[in-house]
């Protein structure tokens, strides 16, 4: 056991929403230093990266990526738009490619506008993202994290608190009726500790009914979070759920939405990631006792290079008419690929954790490995859960023995231009 | 904390960014739909309370079944609205 799963004592995951890993952090594979390539490990963009738009141009990758209005209307990310991002449109059946080739086409299905089907293609240079960038070169980034159903929101959310979204591959309210316990239920009814934290009431909570109507105590309020870093209440797991809405604040002022979902604003999603990072930061009993994996629920339907790989069924099934492809989809192929940062003083600087691109050394990550780690971690994997999270990979071995001086670790200063 | 040495700057979204007469989204319509079922399952938990005549109670058990109930609602709203 290495100094840094010594001294674990919180997991604390942020969930942002619908943006791809090319679109956020692909650029920095293009940033060079001395004309060498700086970061040659992450698998993001080339710049040659393209999709076919529906009159057989092709269009490239482009660095335009804009914090608000590029987007709009929201790219579909639901299950027959994903199968023709990542299939290009050959018919549902044994044998076909992922080719990721179905990007423009399905973006031009909404925007019935040619130049904008376009917008798919776009990325952020590093320089836009001041903080998903560093953390991500500061600590480590995964360069195989995808989203664990190739659909919309509420079902991949569901893998991270379940292991499972049992059976759904869509937005529908759903009832957990098969005695798989979420990581809350199981780390509770063991005597520890664990919390949803949701942004404000306006805000409310993205995660599954069931959570919400069922267990009413895991629940609190982002400025609670705050004030549990500062005096170090914090519980031993706790997910964070960013702002899905803009709307006044207290006393009239502004409260914009910071989730990155399509069209909100992404620099108040970077100062939103930011102000966890810094909470976290700031405490020093805290800072050296807990990992932070900041991660996006979906890719929303932006494009991404790598091919979604296949993986562990979780023993379910959706029909026909739920996928509405005419085929069931049996949870045998993860959705496309995410963001995925994870943050310790004990993570050497510049981890890159090789994904599908290493065939001798990659590892695959999806949301189940959230329950999957922390039940590992803190209950020695003693829980009922499906063979898919006792198979998903765990992210505590990126923890090392030496633990990164403060002065070494990055702080946010946050506002201004 | 001892004092950084990278500090990072995090720059503010243009003005104007703020917009809550933007139409919403299918995620929020979905959000809305699940709030309300979970609404569902308490409100069916008040008409029960509500429907019981106090003066039906006759036993201690029977009042502290009520009482139960009813607490376990109340205290539930109380949590919400001092923000806990």
């Amino acid at each position: 056991m290495t100094a840094g799963l010594d001294n674990l004592k919180h997991i604390v995951v942020l969930m942002m929403e619908n943006r791809s890993f090319d679109h956020m952090l692909g650029g920095l594979s293009l940033v060079t230093d001395n004309g060498a390539k700086k970061y040659p490990k992450i698998n993001g963009l080339t710049g040659n990266e393209s999709n076919p738009d529906t009159a057989g141009k092709v269009i490239k990758v482009q660095p335009n990526a804009k914090f608000q209005s590029q987007l709009d209307p929201d790219p579909d990310h639901h299950f027959p738009g994903v199968d023709l991002q990542i299939f290009g449109g050959a018919p549902p059946g044994p044998g076909r490619i992922p080719t990721m080739q179905g990007f423009v086409k399905d973006y031009f299905t909404q925007t019935k506008d040619m130049n904008r089907s376009h917008n798919i293609m776009s990325y952020f240079t590093p320089d836009k993202l001041p903080v998903l960038s560093t953390l991500a070169t500061e600590f480590a980034v995964f360069n195989g994290w995808f989203s664990s159903i190739p659909g919309p929101t509420i079902c991949n959310r569901a893998f991270a608190h379940y292991g499972t979204s049992f059976g759904q591959v869509g937005m529908d309210v759903f009832y957990v009726l098969d005695p798989i316990p979420s990581i809350y239920e199981r780390m509770i009814q063991a005597g520890h500790t664990a919390k949803i934290y949701y942004y404000d009431q306006q805000s409310s909570t993205m995660e599954i009914v069931n959570l919400l109507k069922n267990q009413p105590e895991i629940f609190a309020s982002y400025s609670q979070f705050i004030a549990d870093c500062e005096v170090g209440t914090l519980p031993e797991y706790s997910f964070i759920e960013p702002c899905y809405n803009d709307h006044p604040g207290p006393g009239g002022g502004e409260i914009l939405a910071s989730d990155q979902h399509p069209d909100h604003n992404v620099q108040e999603g970077e100062k939103f990631i930011a102000r966890v990072y810094n909470a976290i930061r700031t405490n020093p009993i805290l800072w050296e006792s807990t990992l932070l994996l900041i991660v996006y629920d979906e890719h929303g339907g932006i494009y991404d290079h790598v091919p979604p790989p296949i993986c562990t069924p979780d023993g379910y099934s959706a029909k026909p008419s739920d996928t509405e492809t005419g085929e069931a989809f049996n949870f045998d192929r993860l959705g496309v690929r995410v963001p995925a940062v994870l943050v310790s003083p004990y993570i050497p600087m510049g981890t890159v954790v090789p994904g599908t691109e290493n065939v001798a050394n990659g590892r695959v990550f999806e949301h189940a490995c959230i329950p999957a780690t922390v039940t590992n971690f803190f209950l020695k994997g003693d829980a009922k859960r499906t063979v898919r999270e006792k198979k998903a990979d765990a992210f505590l071995d990126f923890l090392s023995d030496q633990k990164r001086p403060d002065a070494d670790v990055p702080y946010f200063k946050l506002g201004g231009k | 904390m001892a004092t950084p040495s990278k500090v990072v700057h995090v720059p503010d979204p243009e003005p104007g960014a703020y917009n809550p007469n933007r139409l919403a989204g299918k995620l929020l319509q979905s959000q809305a739909l699940h709030l309300r079922e979970a609404l569902i399952k308490h409100m069916t938990e008040l008409a029960a309370v509500i429907s019981v005549d106090p003066r039906s109670l006759k036993t201690e058990g029977d009042f502290g079944n009520y009482a139960k109930k009813a607490t376990a609602i109340l205290h539930t709203h109380a949590a919400v609205s001092s923000g806990r």
